[in-house]
């Protein structure tokens, strides 16, 4: 029902991309915490199977570290709030407490349709740590002159990790899914915390 | 014969209502729980409940969640209360149930929680978070070790399907007393008694009803209309409380067993 309602993100890609290319774009781009925006944006694309999927979930201070939100990087198979689907969870199943530099990302399990796509190949989990993400941030409000949230600043994060190994013809869409307004006080202690 | 079904034979040849303690696995630590689980069994209570404490408690109110916590903040496992289960059957042989959301049994693996549970001797197991659509497997991993899955119904649960769910449920079928999670509440909802009526004709199996369930005149008002009655959060708070048991469970039994 999520996926659905969420999916007017995706469509509107195929429409608004028109403006400035012909045909689809080589990869789409989405911060993951419970992943309804992330599905939103690459369910339509789901049979254009030459659009890769990337879903950036929160390394918080770094998957080693185990404080983060990481659930497909991380996770194994559970159940939880009644969804099969990837889990942050010990050895008995006992749920583990998440970490993220954002609130919206702090979730130990995940839409159970990013499980499907992980488990199939659709599409690929990678992690963003806060400091990347405070990086993506940053990187958008120079560039583009935006603040993004916190959360989809994850995905602007990992986006320079991508961007290396694609060609400049190449395109991506990566999806804002909220902005920075909300996030002023997390922003502020996270650029004055000595790097 | 599993010791639920032997236990609802005797008390139904009897004329008596069913008294189900229900207490936190490990809560305050496992060696008052033990103590507590036997004072209950001498004042009177038929069955026993444990909850297998879990991160994510959701059908709980705060009594169970805070001390699921303080269980997992003592480091118990469903390892470890499995064994406890092993040791008390040397010496009880009240029928006992674990209380246990889905993702502890599905990261142990239905197989292998089902021999474990055997072993230990344990009859029955309720998972709040499980509904029948997809039951079918921990239903026949537990049945082939002659072990009942017993579901839930709620005031909320439409007629129709509560007759399906009981279908499905082994030993009793659980019937929630209200709309919410657990925890001692002054009043029972009015129309429990009509409710409990409807699930009692509808199920096979019989109806222990639970949730908010406080007191002696509480747990005799419910019991009127089911067979058998579900206490929980009132003696998780005597043993917060560091209260005796024992009498509230010679009160409890009298309250249901008083013509
Ligand atoms: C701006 C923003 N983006 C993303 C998320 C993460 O949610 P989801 O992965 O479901 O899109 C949140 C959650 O609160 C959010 O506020």
């Amino acid at each position: 029902m999520v996926r659905e309602f969420q999916s007017v993100i995706g469509r509107e890609v195929k429409v608004q991309i028109r403006a400035f290319q012909s045909g689809d774009p080589d990869a789409l781009v989405a911060c993951v915490g419970g992943g309804s925006n992330a599905i939103g944006l690459f369910a339509p694309f789901y049979d254009h199977k030459k659009v890769a999927f990337y879903g950036v979930e929160a390394g918080g201070e770094g998957l080693r570290s185990g404080r983060h939100s990481a659930t497909l990087c991380t996770g194994r198979p559970g159940v939880l709030h009644g969804a099969r689907t990837y889990v942050m969870q010990d050895e008995n199943g006992q749920v583990l407490p998440t970490h993220s530099i954002s609130a919206g990302l702090d979730y130990p399990a995940v839409g159970p349709e990013h499980a499907f796509y992980k488990d199939t190949g659709r599409a690929v989990y990678v992690a963003a740590t806060d400091k990347e993400a405070l990086a993506g941030f940053k990187m958008l409000n120079e560039t583009e002159g935006l603040s993004a949230a916190l959360e989809s600043s994850h995905a602007l994060g990992f986006l320079p990790r991508l961007a290396k190994k694609m060609k400049r013809s190449q395109s991506v869409v990566l999806g804002l899914s909220g902005r920075g307004d909300k996030d002023m006080a997390q922003l502020a202690e996270g650029f004055h915390e000595p790097h | 014969m599993n010791r639920i079904d032997r236990l609802f034979v005797d008390l139904k040849g009897q004329g008596r209502k069913a008294l189900i303690a229900y207490v936190t696995g490990g809560y305050p630590t496992l060696s008052v729980m033990d103590k507590a689980v036997k004072d209950l069994v001498r004042g009177g209570a038929d069955l026993i409940e444990i909850g297998v404490p879990f991160s994510d408690p959701i059908a709980d109110g705060p009594t169970i969640q805070e001390s699921s916590q303080k269980a997992l903040d003592g480091g118990i496992t469903p390892g470890a209360l499995l064994d406890w289960v092993k040791r008390f059957r040397k010496s009880h042989e009240t029928p006992l149930v674990l209380m246990t959301y889905m993702n502890p049994v599905v990261s142990r693996g239905f197989d292998r929680f089902a021999r474990e549970a055997k072993t230990a001797g344990v009859d029955g197991v309720i998972v709040p978070d499980l509904i029948i659509e997809e039951g079918g497997p921990l239903e026949e991993s537990l049945a082939r070790q002659g072990i009942h899955l017993i579901y839930l119904v709620a005031p909320t649960t439409p007629k129709s399907r509560r007759e399906q769910i009981a279908r499905r449920s082994k030993g009793f079928l659980y019937a929630v007393s209200l709309t919410g999670v657990t925890g001692a509440r002054r009043a029972l909802p009015k129309d429990v008694g009509a409710f409990l009526a409807d699930v009692r004709r509808r199920s096979p199996v019989p109806v222990a009803v639970g949730f908010g369930i406080s007191d002696p005149a509480q747990a005799r008002h419910a019991a009127a209309e089911a067979d058998g009655v579900i206490v929980g959060s009132a003696l998780i708070q005597r043993l917060k409380n560091k209260e005796p048991l024992l009498p509230f469970a010679r009160s409890l039994r009298h309250a249901l067993d008083r013509p």
